[in-house]
């Protein structure tokens, strides 16, 4: 891998990863698309990997600093106290929850999984499907707002009917959590499914991508740090790598920033037909060899 | 309850200390050496469970 695709995929993998569009499925298809000569099987793509994602973990760990602050803490004194009496505390054991379905499957049957779905046809098959949940959330939470009679309200007003993430309950952490796991199939988007997860639980918009982006945190950090031993084999270009994480962590905050300013009243479903669109035509273009 | 989830998180500490000396090989993608991601997750799952019999521990007023 030269260092300007390098360059380019850190750049894809921090801009992608908290989009609702699946980083993984461009990170699978874009490099087919382009015809690229290297092997995603080769020993230093995973290291590759494990650093870009280290970046967007430290992007998302910056943005949320004092909120990972109160949480550390929180969940301290709630477990020796045995009782959870403010929010951090709470959240701090909603993402406990919410981490333990997506990390025991991830454990447990990611090389099992990852065998099966590898090839581009089937990251844009996916990547398809990612569309269609995507439009199908919308429309479950367009239902909710038309039953709680809010559908005629400004956005805003729509908005602030539904809860923040410290209030939803143990079981719905738990099923987000566990929809994380769906995103080991290339193509399906992690913050998408937990974001869409946090709507059904019936999250603010805003609430449910920072639920997904706070619960994406452990997990991705926890799966980086154990790889990185590694980076430290021969072979493996550590400067060049070093300089895709800092741009993929660069692009991570950008986005995070702008999706949690977007979903203050924005919708999942411009993603939705993105995903759709995104996944056809990469179907066409590998059928057709164009 | 809060026995219970005591012991299944000595369980999960048990488990974790074996797969990261490597003697438990199961649900490993490969069959030998240590497995640290494993014994991370139940590590994980084991503080999971102390934390769990903290709340159903009987409270003192």
């Amino acid at each position: 891998m030269s260092l300007w695709q390098a360059l380019f995929m850190g750049l894809l993998q921090g801009a992608s990863e908290l989009f609702p569009v699946s980083s993984l499925g461009h990170a699978v298809l874009v490099p087919s698309l382009l015809r690229w000569t290297f092997k995603q099987s080769d020993p230093s793509f995973v290291p590759f990997l494990v650093l870009l994602h280290l970046g967007t973990a430290t992007a998302l760990l910056v943005i949320y600093r004092d909120e990972w602050v109160a949480i550390i803490r929180g969940f301290f004194t709630a477990a020796v106290r045995g009782e959870m009496r403010t929010e951090p505390e709470r959240l701090a054991m909603l993402l406990l929850v919410g981490t333990i379905p997506a990390a025991t499957l991830g454990v447990f049957l990611e090389s099992r999984i990852k065998a099966l779905f590898t090839s581009p046809y089937e990251a844009a098959a996916f990547l398809v499907v990612n569309g269609v949940l995507m439009l199908g959330f919308e429309q479950l939470r367009r239902r909710t707002e038309r039953r709680t009679a809010v559908a005629a309200a400004s956005r805003d007003e729509q908005e602030a009917h539904f809860a923040q993430a410290e209030r939803i309950s143990f079981r719905a952490a738990a099923l987000v959590g566990a929809c994380q796991a769906l995103a080991f199939f290339p193509g399906i988007s992690r913050s998408g499914i937990t974001i869409g997860g946090g709507l059904i639980a019936g999250l603010r918009h805003q609430e449910a991508a920072r639920f997904s982006f706070l619960l994406a945190t452990p997990v991705i950090l926890g799966a980086g740090i154990v790889e990185v031993p590694q980076l430290f084999t021969n072979g493996v270009p550590l400067g060049e790598y070093l300089a895709a994480a800092v741009l993929s962590g660069v692009a991570a905050y950008a986005s995070a920033r702008f999706l949690l300013r977007y979903f203050r009243s924005g919708r999942l479903d411009p993603y939705g037909w993105y995903c759709i669109a995104a996944g056809l035509v990469s179907l066409a273009l590998l059928r057709f060899s164009l | 309850m809060a026995v219970a989830l005591g012991v299944l998180g000595v369980v999960f500490i048990i488990l974790a200390v074996l797969y990261a000396l490597g003697v438990l090989q199961i649900f490993t993608s490969t069959t030998s050496g240590p497995h640290y991601k494993h014994a991370i997750l139940l590590a994980v799952l084991a503080v999971a469970s102390f934390v769990a019999a903290s709340f159903a521990r009987p409270k003192t007023a």
